[in-house]
């Protein structure tokens, strides 16, 4: 069995043809429906977990199938079919319709037009395409090996290569149509250190949306491996966080997750429209830091979060949310976006067919500053630094928000001191971004590692900064 | 699908399915092989603003099929149960097999060791959440929304009202001979009212509930009153200064902490001493008045089912027996690896392989009522909601981004926000003094009120 030949994906547009998408989209506004659309999507993912020295589970999953919704105001019906038989996709198409209670339908478009985006990046040789399992598996037997061999007080090592190959096709009552392919690959590593009856873990992944030479090039196994293994043994005889609020650095790279969580989810279109968020009100004003500049962009390379379009069709782009302080522009989907006049961004995603495109970030991140990033550190009598952070959530509504801190470092005097463990680190997004204040030069964009979850829809994102300095943030911890 | 009748030859449908791929398995070159097929259906509202946003209808269908050949693992699932398909399947199962490690643990209960278990008893069914028609669903949540708006003035939007039904049935054959079908319903509610506090900010309160049977539901108002009553307590939430005190868990908050431990209670993190328990069996973890249940046999119990992912019966397991670590629990593999009997916890979809996990998880409910608790804190913090992110399941430290309230004379007096609560699950346990009387179901774990003797809580 080779990959290369064996996960080649099957051309959707045999499985729905542009008459039968048409038909569909005919039936989905037969009761008055404004706007329908099908989404068609065959998708192949492929694991290999290795743990105790050995390799526990391979295993392999395909699935394909269509949705359909149909939109009349801002109401929406929405309904699916495993696989392509076309009787199926008529039933759903039926479904979805029924949002509209008219008598009198809206026809079918006219004709398509294909959407003709650039592509953000090329892929020569898909590394989830490219490398056949044998390859995978010595990826994932070079990161145990190197994890162990780190260093004595390692135990156990779990190591996951997770990829998948994804195409689908989407077409709309405008006339729009639209077909890409996206490929993913991730690396995670975990490390279990143990001394005496302490117990600590570290993690590390890398990936993205990457060439098979990625893990040669870029970010080897070993390299991934003792990043994990690092953080486990540092963890041993770290001490807890001193509870407070007080500075705290963060790490370039995911450190990004807090701009993402802390003022991303409130920049989404479904939350402004509805004006539940705090940003629906705050066009032009300050919002964040003098020399903070915050992005979303789908169109870095090879990250997880990058597309040539999105799960509506709409082109990737590069949008500013905030230059300088001041609040720009907002992200919007098809379905917001039109409700409220604006352009659409490319920010419409959905988990997969059986999902209701929703607005969602890409690669959010803050721009670079001019700061050295030492110096961020350089100016703090007492804080924390915090090297990587763990997972986060914000609740858009109130703005709570809080952050695990997985590996992180006093700041004594303007000097990195003890390893901290168990850190959280929570706040109120509204003001989040006002308390930088100090902004490095060194940004780096994490593809490698996010996924993120909203309204039970988990979508890969990467998320970014350089080195970035908060006022103040409370500290969680049991040392006071 | 509302008739019985029809029911009965869908879930002949699956085992037919589930029959064959195991078959096809076994030709392919599997020694041992296990075909997981489910079938389910849901009809879900969103409702905003006092009209419906979204209606989605789901059905979904997927086998999974689990091989051992030459004593090692492949795992392969689809949604797509055609028989070339099953073919490409099996082929593709026994290739993935031959690349992982072979271990003699790998293996597949036989239906004398899996244990015999209808499930009637357990009441997972009612026709009467299928035969609600979508009207009925839409009405439930348009009226969740308007009770909740008309709760109080400063309550001017939603993020939100859900009303979700629907059915689902799971067959798993092995090449032992085995084969379990069961079939259940769930109905679920829930509204997350906004509350407008001072300078533009806003409060949210959340309530909701899932249940397998429709008259289990309680009335929409009494839960739209509910999440409304929480968004309006928050109002006017601030910070508190650091200090270490007695802690009061509201039952959200214990449920999710008891979520949070139940994976140190799995074997697998055990036998691999990635757990916090690891070394603690028959010792004293916990205060005696804390009892720790996974039970797969409540009946109605959302987390209930006949058999667990592997077909094993379900039954009830005591985790922690009045404050002692009592069991770890097992699927199949762990516990040949351990040496002792699986523990019915053997917990999956289709598309996933089998992990441990529970059913209904519970701590035993005490004496004392959630408002004498909060009298015994006497001054410290009652915390009813938290963030997502807090838990480190190797060491069981506990740090949450918490709201609540301050309480002061043992009175709850001013709302509370901006703080992290943090302790270590040991700790905590051993410092369990008081357990309410308010256990309650609307999932499938539960919690009475806790009262934690000393936690650290920071703010400004």
């Amino acid at each position: 069995m080779n990959t290369a030949s064996n996960l080649a994906l099957p051309d959707l547009e045999t499985a729905l043809p542009q008459e039968l998408a048409a038909e569909l989209i005919e039936i989905a506004r037969s009761k008055g429906a404004e706007f329908a659309e099908v989404f068609g999507e065959h998708s192949v993912h492929t694991s290999f977990a290795y743990e105790e020295n050995r390799l526990k589970t391979s295993a392999y999953s395909v699935n394909q199938g269509l949705g359909v919704r149909a939109v009349i105001g801002d109401q929406t019906g929405y309904a699916y079919a495993d696989g392509f038989s076309p009787d199926d996709l008529r039933e759903a198409a039926r479904v979805a319709a029924r949002i509209a209670r008219g008598a009198a339908g809206n026809g079918k478009p006219r004709a398509f037009r294909v959407v003709d985006a650039p592509w953000p990046f090329r892929l020569e040789r898909p590394a989830p395409l490219a490398l056949d399992e044998a390859g995978k598996i010595a990826l994932v037997e070079r990161a145990n090996h190197a994890a162990r061999g780190h260093d004595a007080r390692i135990h156990e090592v779990w190591v996951t290569l997770a990829d998948s190959s994804k195409s689908f096709v989407v077409a709309n009552s405008d006339g729009l149509w639209a077909a890409d392919r996206q490929f993913l690959t991730r690396l995670t590593v975990s490390a279990l250190a143990i001394q005496g009856a302490e117990r600590q873990e570290g993690y590390s992944t890398g990936g993205g949306s990457v060439e098979a030479g990625y893990f040669e090039s870029e970010r080897n196994p070993e390299e991934i491996a003792n990043e994990a293994a690092a953080t486990a043994v540092t963890l041993l005889g770290a001490r807890e966080p001193e509870a407070g609020a007080y500075p705290v650095v963060v790490s370039p790279g995911w450190g990004g997750v807090m701009v993402h969580e802390c003022f991303g989810h409130s920049m989404e279109g479904d939350t402004i429209r509805k004006q539940t968020s705090i940003r629906a009100r705050q066009m032009g004003q300050l919002v964040a830091s003098k020399g903070v500049t915050i992005v979303d962009s789908g169109i870095v390379p090879h990250s997880r979060g990058s597309f040539r379009v999105d799960d509506e069709g709409t082109p990737a782009q590069r949008t500013v949310l905030v230059e300088d302080g001041i609040l720009t522009g907002y992200l919007w989907d098809l379905l917001n976006a039109r409700l409220t006049g604006n352009r659409p961004t490319g920010n419409g995603r959905r988990s997969s067919y059986r999902d209701v495109p929703i607005c969602r970030m890409t690669n959010t991140y803050i721009e670079a500053g001019t700061h050295p990033p030492q110096d961020l550190i350089a100016d703090v009598k007492r804080g924390l630094y915090c090297k990587s952070l763990g997972g986060g959530s914000v609740n858009p509504a109130d703005g709570n928000f809080s952050f695990q801190v997985t590996e992180a470092y006093r700041i004594v005097n303007g000097k990195l001191a003890e390893p901290v463990r168990n850190a959280t680190l929570t706040g109120n997004g509204n003001d989040a971004m006002l308390k930088i204040d100090a902004v490095a030069n060194d940004l780096e964009i994490d593809g490698s590692t996010g996924s993120c979850g909203k309204d039970g829809q988990w979508k890969p994102v990467g998320v970014g900064q350089p080195t970035v300095r908060f006022r103040a943030i409370t500290v969680g911890g049991t040392s006071t | 699908m509302n008739d019985p009748a029809a029911e009965a030859m869908a879930s002949a449908g699956l085992e037919a399915v589930a029959a064959s791929a195991v078959e096809r398995a076994r030709r392919a070159g599997a020694d041992h092989a296990e075909a997981c097929v489910q079938s389910s259906r849901s009809f879900s509202v969103e409702v905003n603003g006092g009209k419906v946003e979204t209606l989605k209808q789901s059905a979904t269908r997927g086998v999974g099929l689990r091989v051992i050949a030459g004593g090692a693992v492949g795992f392969v699932s689809s949604n797509d149960l055609g028989p070339e398909r099953l073919d490409d399947l099996a082929r593709r199962a026994v290739a993935l097999a031959r690349l992982s490690t072979p271990d003699p643990a790998n293996a597949l209960p036989a239906p004398a060791e899996a244990g015999e278990s209808a499930g009637a008893d357990l009441a997972l069914f009612d026709p009467a959440v299928l035969e609600l028609p979508a009207e009925k669903k839409i009405e439930l949540a348009l009226e969740l929304e308007r009770v909740a708006l008309a709760h109080d003035p400063r309550i001017r939007r939603t993020d939100g009202a859900h009303v979700t039904g629907g059915s689902g049935t799971t067959v798993l054959a092995n090449s032992h001979g085995l084969t379990r079908t069961s079939s259940g319903t769930a109905m679920s509610a829930y509204v997350v009212p906004l509350a407008d506090d001072r300078d533009g900010r806003q409060q949210t309160g959340a309530y909701g509930l899932t249940k397998r049977w429709l008259t289990e539901l309680p009335p929409m108002e009494a839960i739209a009153r509910e999440a409304a009553r929480r968004a309006v307590s928050r109002i006017g939430a601030r910070p508190v200064p650091t200090a270490r005190v007695p802690v009061v868990m509201h039952p959200d908050v214990a449920e999710s902490w008891i979520s949070e431990m139940l994976d140190a209670f799995s074997g697998e993190s055990v036998i691999k001493s990635s757990s916090w328990l690891t070394g603690k069996l028959g010792e004293t973890i916990a205060s005696s008045l804390v009892t720790l249940v996974d039970d797969g046999r409540l009946a109605r119990g959302v987390g209930s089912a006949p058999h667990d992912g592997e077909g094993m019966r379900t039954r009830r397991n005591v985790l922690i027996d009045r404050g002692r670590c009592a069991m770890y629990l097992y699927d199949v593999y762990h516990a040949r690896r351990a040496g002792t009997e699986p523990t019915g916890s053997a917990v999956r979809s289709y598309s996933s392989i089998p992990g441990i996990g529970s059913h209904n998880l519970y701590l035993e409910p005490g004496s004392e009522t959630p408002e004498a608790i909060v009298r015994k804190a006497g001054r410290g913090f009652f915390m009813d909601d938290q963030g997502s992110f807090g838990f480190n399941s190797v060491t069981g430290d506990y740090s949450f981004q918490a709201q609540g309230f301050w309480i002061e004379g043992g009175e709850k007096v001013f709302p509370v926000d901006g703080v992290t609560v943090a302790s270590n699950s040991l700790d905590m346990l051993r410092n369990v003094i008081a357990v309410g009387n308010d256990l309650r179901w609307e999932g499938s774990v539960a919690s009475p009120t806790l009262l934690i003797a000393e936690m650290t809580v920071s703010g400004g």
